[in-house]
């Protein structure tokens, strides 16, 4: 498959990539790692009059420490670097894993930490070749005005996939984004929209240039879970980050987040009342994550069952809170 | 701790009298490949070569109402435009048009084509190309397409039946009436794809008229050669099939496509070579993968185990275009009878039409997916009366000698012995019903055919041996290599039959105006036929050494043996002469006699009859065992398979590398038809068409693999040699199935088996409970 | 418009004129003729289009030629030396983990970055590495040994390790 025809240019700051961006007319995309948008626009689905490369703004190539101790991920930073990350691995070994169960280790290579934030929605109507799109009505994504995996739906349904959105929410992570106006700040949590099509705050005209992860207590322990039926490269089936601050056996703080079965990450607040209610008692996970599963409201049949998300969901709130029972922070977690 | 060597692991072979054949070998063009230096079709790079794109159907089904190609034929850059206008008529396959004249069959058919001086170009003039169509109610489901009154496919065939059969050996009534316990059960199997790493591709260069020159990866070029010289009115030999490496093929590869003929007439058009090669997901929406089977099985035993009868019905989803679809009907109808004693079968077997892609078959000549439905009742039998599915599998059991009812025979038969070391080596005894919950331990056997006549009246392979006043020899094949190994086998072969090496041999293959006539890597015929055609031309050379050897000797040319790079007197090694000696010496003599050879081989077998499918197609029949052991997470439904233990009958294993090779492969394949591939059709489209979505196993799934080669040596075999092409994955599928089915206690009656499924299944045992 | 730009490939410098929509693999092959690296999926599925970029696996399909500039690229073409193959390459031929060859450059390319990192890989870091490449052939059973071997003979050369 070949790229369609763009321009390319060539950003050294990030002055010079916003200014790209407001030149643009709402036809320019940023290109960081483009391991989504160079499918994507293969696929036709994108097709940019401009691409902007921003893996040479030296500023967006970092991580570096707040002076409050939190983490600050430059947007462009591959993922396989940020999985060496020592910072990274001591304090939030969760997103340690999150970064890691991203595609392969080719994916990682190439892939950026605000590549994966941003990543498109995906849909099984949606990302396919001109061809196989030509067969059907142009749907909401696309500008029309029906929905394939829904009909009759008012909104676009189609999936975030992203690993580490659900682990940047459950972080309480801020994103940092810069437009004309200057730099203006979105907790992951708002960050994410529950629309296919608007999936995230970001305007046209607007770059993510870093992510910011607070230090976050002593205390505080973090896991991420994947489920995906081949190991290695896949997206997940259903995904989730958690974080909770536990002293003397006593939750609090708890951010419980499943990713990869609605458009956006779902936060579940009233399983995380459960826990700091209840604490990580074998009652307490069991009854977590039976609330979990009626807490997460209409799903579609995309990708996979409603209900076999809404079963994995609920086996993933069980994972996560026995795999936080058993992690404190200071353990290092290998693998996915 | 230091490994042990995969020599000293590896697979068992007895001690053997042979010095080349058995030994563990590399494949000879490895060098090339470990360095990218093998040429594929598409590093083919001629000058003033164009690119072709095809325009495809973008609806399912539908009359064509207008083609119009003018904006594409103006923009710059783009060479030739063509429509059905351009083919003269041409018609690929009884049911096929080249390029749509009237209709469209499924989404994707191809419409029309450019040829353009790049590939951006002529994809840009793709688009351009604006076809009106006047929609008509698709069928996807052969209910749909059966029902009566629908309006058929191909006008001319009212009901939408492709293809019919009925089959039957013995006196089935009678069998059933005397069986003491009958079962019915239905399965069915999902799409599933060939996804071979290199996309369908073709380079023609048509650019004078008398001569058609094809770069094509293939599994036969003699079938795509005649079939292209037929349809263009050449003579074959002025139809050159380029073969230089195929990669993959899984039954996918065995005819010519429309792109061939696509290419070609772009090229004949501009007089310039063209090049077309498929995007990803063009793979998936020409498709010519595995299809969906719907099988009932109803089969009657005795109390003891004893099979009595089988009975299976298929419908079979075709697609619009049946092309050699027709073959696995007979296939599966003989399948019924191979494997085990029965005392009647009966086979009927229905391809339906429809406006899905044109199916085809996928690894494992389309029969993955009936000795899974088999195997799986077979189990479910055996819980029925109590005994081990090891036992009613051996009590049933063909053997060596044994004459099926269709009249087939087996000359070798190693089956018994694979069952036995597999039981052995997998600790069956200990695990089979005492494994922890969620734990499964599964059997599959399998039998297939070693080449045979089918596909032409003859089964011919034919070989050409030159060799150089230095000794060395060139082997001319026109057999593919599409991974599996023949080339170096062949080697093995020739180097064996003239006491030399593999490494003094060169295989000179994948160019029809050199290689003599060979029937193709078809029906797992490559070793046991063009194997045996090697052998017979090594003969014709040994007799023609053995003049030199002889008279330089002083013995009888009847006397001499071919061993170590030497000839020498049988019992009298210490008098031998040099075999590149003897070489040279006949050519440098007053004589002059270059060393040729020449040999070919068909297997003189009478095939099988039109009229009652009677009768012996192949001389080799080769058999298999496999056991599976898994684990289930009842939680999420996801199915690790754990190990493999592997027994496969070859005969003979000419080297015992590549048989591994192919058993990993096909374990490997067999995995991923079980647990992973499917095609997720939606109204004639696949939803899941890339490598990404249709999830074949990755290195984290594949289990690890005991291999237990057993050797039969087959008496017509090439040193007892049958095959390892596809026999192997006739027995994975329902093994891992079956041990998924043994993990969960429910009967599994569909494939794959995804983790939706698995839990369906569990909740179904649970209600049932 | 073309632009004309400079690529450090297997050691040489090599001016191409591309356009902004080339690939790295576009460039490699159409011009460059390296065809030893293959193209495929062209959507980052099944790693046959794997090169080295600065020492480490990347998907060429997915590169474009102009962010190429100014990396060190390793091709299949630039393993080993005239006279010696690399260890990966004869362990790959040694120990059957090739079969049709479509996919083995790219399987090749992707174990020798993970040894080059990682001189000791375990079996979980072979499989990762391998997890981006597809081979039907093999079913990545004899790729994976293949590695293993590999990595143990370039210990044993480079006589650093100490077993495990
Ligand atoms: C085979 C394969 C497997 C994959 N598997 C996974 C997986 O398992 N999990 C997963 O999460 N993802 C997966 N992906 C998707 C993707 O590769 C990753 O999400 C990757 O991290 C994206 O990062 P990138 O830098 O390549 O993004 P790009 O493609 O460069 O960008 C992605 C999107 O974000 C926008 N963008 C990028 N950077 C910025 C910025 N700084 N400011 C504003 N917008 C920006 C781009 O315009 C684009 O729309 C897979 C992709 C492939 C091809
Ligand atoms: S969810 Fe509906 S609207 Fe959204 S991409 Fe899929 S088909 Fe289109």
């Amino acid at each position: 498959m070949r790229l369609p025809r763009f321009e390319y240019v060539k950003a050294s700051t990030t002055g010079e990539a916003l200014a790209a961006l407001q030149a643009g007319d709402g036809q320019t995309r940023i290109l960081a790692g483009g391991t989504d948008l160079l499918v994507n626009m293969k696929y036709r689905i994108e097709r940019p009059a401009t691409v902007i490369g921003i893996r040479t703004i030296d500023e967006l190539c970092s991580v570096t420490t707040g002076s409050d101790g939190s983490l600050h991920l430059g947007a462009g930073v591959t993922l396989s670097s940020l999985a060496e990350n020592s910072l990274i691995k001591e304090s939030c070994p969760g997103l340690g894993r999150a970064i890691t169960a991203v595609g392969s280790k080719h994916i990682r290579n190439m892939g950026t930490i605000g590549g994966n934030a941003c990543l498109n929605t995906r849909c099984w109507y949606y990302n396919q070749s001109q061809l196989w799109r030509d067969a059907r009505e142009v749907c909401r994504k696309a500008g029309g005005n029906v929905c394939h995996a829904i009909n009759g739906s008012e909104r676009c349904h189609a999936i975030n996939s992203s690993d580490t959105a659900p682990m940047l929410v459950a972080l309480d992570a801020e994103m940092v984004i810069q437009n004309r106006e200057g730099e203006r700040r979105v907790l992951a949590r708002e960050f994410y929209r529950n629309d296919g099509v608007r999936y995230n705050a970001l305007e046209p005209e607007e770059m993510l240039s870093r992510i910011e992860i607070p230090r976050g207590n002593t205390e505080r322990r973090t896991a991420f879970i994947k489920i995906c039926s081949r190991r290695g490269l896949d997206f997940a089936m259903a995904n989730i980050g958690a974080a909770v601050s536990v002293k003397a056996g006593r939750c609090s703080q708890v951010r419980i987040v499943i990713g990869a079965i609605a458009s956006h990450p779902l936060i579940l607040e009233k399983t995380a009342a459960v826990v700091e209610e209840g604490g990580l008692s074998e009652g307490g996970m069991e009854q977590a994550a039976d609330t979990a599963r009626t807490e997460l409201g209409t799903l579609t049949n995309l990708f996979s069952s409603a209900g076999y998300k809404r079963q994995l969901a609920q086996v993933l709130v069980k994972r996560v809170l026995q795999e936080l029972k058993g992690s404190s922070r200071n353990k290092r977690r290998a693998g996915k | 701790m230091q490994r042990r060597s995969r020599q000293e692991r590896g697979a068992q072979v007895m001690v053997s009298k042979y010095s080349v054949v058995g030994q563990r070998h590399p494949r000879l063009d490895g060098r090339q490949k470990a360095t990218g230096r093998s040429e594929f079709s598409d590093d083919v790079y001629l000058p003033g070569m164009l690119h072709g794109k095809i325009v495809r159907s973008s609806i399912p089904r539908g009359r064509i109402v207008n083609i119009d190609t003018s904006r594409a034929e103006q923009l710059p850059g783009v060479k030739a435009v063509i429509t059905h206008k351009d083919t003269g008529g041409l018609m690929p396959g009884p049911d096929t048009v080249l390029l749509c004249d009237e209709m469209v069959n499924y989404f994707g058919d191809e419409v029309a084509a450019v040829a353009a001086v790049d590939e951006d170009t002529a994809a840009e003039a793709a688009e351009l190309i604006k076809v009106e169509y006047e929609p008509m109610t698709p069928l996807f489901s052969m209910k749909e397409a059966m029902a009566e009154g629908v309006p058929p496919i191909h006008n001319y065939i009212e009901d939408n039946c492709a293809d019919d059969i009925s089959m039957a050996f013995g006196d089935v009534d009678k069998a059933f009436s005397e069986s003491e316990h009958i079962r019915t059960d239905e399965y069915v199997i999902h799409p599933s794809h060939s996804s071979f790493a290199e996309h369908h591709v073709v380079v023609a260069d048509y650019s004078l008229p008398e001569k058609l020159t094809v770069w094509t990866p293939v599994q036969s070029s003699a079938i795509i050669q005649m079939s292209l010289a037929q349809n263009f009115g050449l003579s074959s030999s002025n139809v050159r099939i380029m073969n230089l490496n195929t990669g993959g093929a899984f039954c996918g590869r065995g005819s010519e496509r429309p792109h061939h003929y696509i290419a070609a007439i772009l090229s004949r058009k501009t007089a310039k070579p063209v090049k077309i090669i498929c995007t990803a997901d063009e793979e998936f929406i020409i498709y010519r993968g595995g299809g969906k089977y719907n099988f009932t099985f109803k089969t009657g035993v005795m109390k003891d185990g004893r099979l009595k009868a089988i009975e299976a019905d298929l419908l079979h989803d075709c697609g619009p275009y049946v092309e050699t679809q027709f073959i696995m009907l007979r296939f599966t109808g003989f399948q019924l009878q191979m494997l085990y004693k029965v005392e009647a079968s009966k086979f009927t077997g229905k391809l339906v039409y429809t406006n899905n892609p044109p199916y085809f078959f996928h690894h494992g000549a389309g029969l993955v997916a009936m000795r899974f439905a088999f195997g799986a009742q077979l189990d479910a039998i055996a819980k029925d009366l109590g005994i081990d599915p090891v036992e009613i599998r051996l009590k049933n059991a063909v053997d060596k000698g044994y004459t099926t009812l269709s009249e087939m025979h087996f000359a070798s038969c190693g089956l018994k012995e694979c069952i036995q070391k597999t039981v052995k080596k997998s600790g069956w005894k200990k695990k089979h019903g005492k494994l922890p919950p969620y734990r499964g331990i599964g059997i599959g056997c399998g039998v297939l055919r070693a080449g045979g006549k089918g596909m032409f009246d003859h089964d011919t392979s034919a070989v050409f041996i030159k060799i150089d006043e230095d000794g060395k020899v060139s082997l001319v094949t026109g057999l593919p290599d599409m991974g599996q190994g023949s080339h170096t086998a062949m080697a093995i072969i020739a180097a064996e039959s003239l006491g030399i090496t593999p490494e003094d041999i060169k295989v000179i293959a994948g160019d029809t105006d050199i290689t003599p006539f060979d029937a193709g890597a078809i029906s797992q015929r490559g070793t046991f036929t063009t194997g045996n055609a090697v052998k017979n031309a090594c003969s014709d050379v040994k007799k023609q050494l053995g003049k030199t050897a002889a008279t330089e000797m002083g013995v009888k040319p009847s006397e001499l043996v071919f061993k170590d790079g030497k000839i020498f007197s049988k019992g009298k090694p210490e008098k031998a002469i040099l075999f590149e000696d003897a070489v040279y010496n006949t050519l440098h003599s007053s004589e002059g006699r270059f060393v040729m050879g020449r040999g070919f081989y068909n297997p003189p077998t009478e095939g099988v009859s039109g009229g009652d499918y009677k009768g012996n197609p192949a001389l080799a029949y080769s058999f298999g065992a496999q056991i599976a052991e898994v684990e289930v997470d009842p939680e999420t439904g996801i199915v690790k398979l754990l190990n493999m233990t592997v027994a496969h009958d070859v005969g003979r294993a000419i080297n015992p590398m590549a048989v591994e090779g192919q058993l990993d492969g096909q374990v490997f394949s067999g995995m991923g038809q079980t647990l992973f591939e499917e095609c997720i059709m939606e109204n004639g489209r696949v939803l899941n068409p890339s490598l990404l979505d249709y999830k074949l196993p990755r290195p984290f799934e594949v289990p690890g693999i005991e291999h237990i080669i057993v050797e039969t040596n087959d008496p017509y075999g090439p040193f007892g040699a049958k095959e390892v092409g596809q026999g192997p994955i006739q027995c994975t599928s329902q093994a891992i199935a079956n041990a998924v089915s043994n993990a969960i206690g429910h009967h599994i009656k569909e494939l794959p088996i995804t983790p939706e499924r698995v839990l369906e299944a569990i909740r179904q045992k649970n209600k049932n409970q | 418009m073309k632009r004309m730009i400079t690529l450090q490939v297997n050691g040489d410098t090599c001016e191409v004129a591309v356009e902004p929509w080339h690939t790295l693999l576009d460039v490699l092959r159409d011009q460059l003729r390296l065809t030893g690296t293959k193209k495929s999926c062209g959507i980052g599925t099944c790693g046959v289009c794997t090169v080295i970029m600065d020492g480490l696996a990347i998907l060429s399909c997915l590169k474009l030629a102009i962010e190429s500039q100014g990396h060190d690229i390793t091709t299949i073409e630039g393993l080993g030396s005239a006279d010696e193959l690399d260890p990966v390459q004869q362990s790959f031929i040694e120990h059957g983990a090739i079969q049709c060859g479509f996919c083995t450059p790219g399987v090749i390319m992707s174990a020798r970055a993970l040894l080059d990192k990682n001189p000791q890989p375990s079996d979980e870091d072979v499989r990762e590495a391998l997890s981006g490449t597809f081979c039907r052939c093999t079913g990545h059973i004899k790729t994976i040994e293949a590695v293993k071997h590999a990595a143990e003979k370039q210990a044993g050369a480079g006589g650093t390790s100490d077993g495990q």
